[in-house]
């Protein structure tokens, strides 16, 4: 009898912390997103170091699949992504005030020997560093003709190989440590309940939607005056509609996860985000290029309502069912 | 045709018209923001024992509100990044001005006026430099714009006036922020906080903290009697944060107060606002993200109490003791080591609860 009181206590804490949505997300979206993103950075770095010619279609399709791992990964804001500001490193946008075609012109005119390691690479500015970076290294007009051939070369297989160690580097912390600081929450540990695990994961997906509600949406779109489309993101590569894509498509997943204890909040969710996604499909401007035009600005207009929505549904019913806190102040973050 | 006598005669007349003051606006004690049920927003003026005095339209959502040190009006800002704010007759309702911040600056929501009311100080963003700026309004013309200056560092939230003085301190958050892109937080590898005090427009000292801080921005200040800083900040680094509360004063070092490590991290990196008692001995702070209230023995550096309260956020001294509001309607007020029970509006009430300070 005693033996049996034992081992239900010992137990019982364990039981009692266990959470099957957790569970659910870190190992059907957290570990398999930040595994691609793994993956897909070595081979563009692999690529690179084959290939370093800013136009080539090896380079610029293994560029465009790790970006696309990297924006489906965006919303994972917490623990490896921010230890030694790793998401800055690989994503630093927006940028408004151009700090990363300065930095990398800079680098170029002084062919500054920074580049000539991923390791000594990890030490520049990280307006430098990342996806966005390269992004100009392989489509800007300027940057891509800019300076010595060969250390343009050198920079392009630079930044994709401290990609890959940096994207590296945020799973080996997710799959050695981090995943178990999330489904053992604990007195002494990162996470001290369930609750707190669950509200991070709440974090991701409201600050998910409204960076892509003001920020990939909102810059093109500028004020009600006058439309920006030369703030799209990633509009040299003509990516911008598609990050928004990715990002929404990656958030429903995680929404349906969180929602999984609710099948009409599921619904509606899922419901919702297929709207968004439906009005960005029509809409068929890869860049927002035209969004100055009244006719095609209302429609881009339609869609950051339709992810507004999706954003009030979370805030309004997926946090209180969570159990996650959403008051008049505790939302205002000022 | 207008005589010498008459137009000395007016001179007089107008002379001893007597100008309003905050007793005739029902003497309120605070004021805050709010959102009405009905979903329109509302600046009300609140006495000192928590009734509400008067009730005056906003156009939008508030952030702060600045009270005149004489006169029966309030400067109220929008949230940010507006760029603009009004000049509330606390009176009437009407609104006697309105200020709109220059091209290429935007509010941060905050304002201090000058000791005779004369000046209005406001937090601004000079978005293009990323630099903070420190916007100077004539108040005696109808609230013009008549100078700027540099705020000593990026970011600018809450800005105060030390007693007695014409010195200015201000909550550098450290945080860079652009309009085209909303809120996104664009230097967070980067940033590095202050507080800055100025005098007539110079930066007279800088105070920072420990560089291992150096992601914990500096929001929300408090002054006590004698010229102590508090300051409330906001975590953006990732996990579980040391502190959140710190204590200054010109010529000296920052001290962090101390909490219990489980304490703090129910504050959720995020304090709100902050009070000083009025005995400058007790320092207030409020997490909405918490539902906290927690007060600080300013000398001795540590926790004292902590008190929960659903959304808390707005928080000021009041006789010996605290009053905070509450987004779900509540207003209450400490009593020692307990919070009382309290009244109950049909509002949300906004961040802040500003003492209306007179001479």
């Amino acid at each position: 009898m005693k033996r049996i009181a034992l081992a239900i206590a010992l137990t019982l804490p364990a039981i009692s912390q266990a959470d099957p949505v957790v569970d659910d997300i870190i190992d059907a979206h957290i570990l398999p997103t930040f595994e691609t993103l793994a993956a897909q950075s070595q081979t563009l770095a692999d690529v690179a170091a084959d290939d370093c010619d800013p136009t080539s279609d090896a380079l610029r399709d293994a560029y465009g699949t790790a970006f696309d791992a990297w924006v489906s990964a965006s919303h994972l804001r917490f623990g490896p992504t921010e230890a030694d500001d790793r998401a800055f490193a690989l994503a630093f946008w927006p940028d408004s005030r151009g700090a990363t075609p300065r930095a990398l012109n800079v680098l170029i005119a002084d062919e500054d020997p920074i580049a000539n390691t991923p390791a000594d690479y990890a030490e520049v500015s990280i307006a430098a560093r990342g996806f966005y970076a390269l992004e100009f290294l392989l489509y800007d007009s300027a940057l891509m003709t800019a300076g010595d051939a060969a250390y343009r070369c050198t920079l392009i297989q630079t930044v994709t190989a401290d990609i890959a160690t940096t994207s590296q580097s945020i799973i080996d912390d997710w799959q050695t440590s981090y995943a178990e600081t999330m489904r053992n929450p604990g007195p002494d540990g990162f996470y001290r309940h369930v609750e707190e695990v669950r509200q991070e994961l709440f974090k991701a997906l409201s600050t998910g939607l409204q960076f892509t509600s003001d920020t990939r949406l909102g810059r093109p779109l500028g004020t009600f005056e006058r439309s920006y489309p030369a703030r799209a993101e990633a509009r040299r590569s003509e990516r911008s509609s598609r990050h928004v894509m990715l990002s929404l498509a990656a958030l429903q997943d995680l929404a349906a996860r969180m929602a999984s204890e609710d099948a009409d909040l599921a619904d509606a969710l899922d419901a919702s985000f297929t709207r968004a996604l439906t009005q960005l499909t029509d809409l068929d401007d890869p860049t927002f290029a035209a969004v100055s035009a009244p006719q095609i600005r209302i429609k881009v207009e339609v869609i950051q309502q339709s992810v507004d929505t999706i954003r009030a549904i979370v805030g309004n019913e997926l946090g209180p069912t969570l159990g996650v806190a959403a008051g008049f102040n505790s939302l205002d973050g000022d | 045709m207008t005589g010498r006598r008459q137009f000395l005669g007016g001179l007089i007349a107008a002379s001893i018209v007597p100008k309003p003051t905050w007793a005739d606006a029902g003497s309120p004690a605070f004021l805050s923001a709010a959102a009405r049920a009905d979903g329109r927003f509302v600046l009300c003026g609140i006495s000192g024992d928590l009734e509400i005095r008067f009730e005056r339209p906003l156009p939008a959502r508030g952030h702060a509100a600045a009270a005149h040190p004489t006169l029966p009006e309030a400067v109220a800002f929008a949230r940010r990044p507006g760029t603009f704010a009004i000049v509330i007759d606390c009176m009437t309702g009407a609104q006697k001005a309105a200020l709109t911040a220059p091209a290429g600056r935007h509010f941060y929501g905050h304002g201090a006026f000058s000791a005779d009311g004369s000046l209005l100080f406001t937090t601004e963003n000079d978005f293009e430099a990323g630099r903070g700026r420190i916007g100077i309004w004539d108040t005696r013309s109808g609230y013009t714009r008549i100078d700027e200056w540099d705020s000593g560092g990026i970011g600018p939230h809450d800005i105060k006036r030390l007693p007695g003085t014409e010195t200015l301190v201000v909550a550098n958050g450290g945080i860079d922020t652009h309009p085209d892109s909303g809120r996104a937080k664009l230097n967070i590898p980067t940033m590095e906080p202050n507080l800055a005090y100025i005098v007539h427009g110079a930066v007279t000292e800088v105070a920072k903290l420990p560089a291992d801080m150096h992601k914990n921005s500096i929001r929300h200040l408090a002054v006590g009697p004698e010229g102590q800083v508090a300051f409330g900040m906001q975590w953006q680094g990732d996990g579980p944060v040391s502190t959140l509360v710190g204590l200054h004063q010109m010529g000296g070092p920052m001290t962090l107060m101390d909490a219990p490590q489980d304490d703090v991290r129910n504050m959720q990196g995020y304090i709100g606002s902050i009070a000083f008692g009025a005995d400058g001995k007790t320092i207030a702070v409020t997490s909405p993200r918490g539902g906290l209230l927690q007060l600080f023995d300013a000398q001795a550096g540590r926790l004292m109490q902590s008190e929960p309260l659903t959304d808390v956020c707005g928080v000021a001294a009041i006789g010996g003791q605290f009053a905070v509001t509450s987004g779900t309607g509540e207003m209450r007020q400490t009593n020692g080591a307990n919070l009382r029970p309290g009244t109950q509006a049909a509002l949300q009430w906004d961040n802040h609860l500003i003492p209306i300070i007179t001479p």
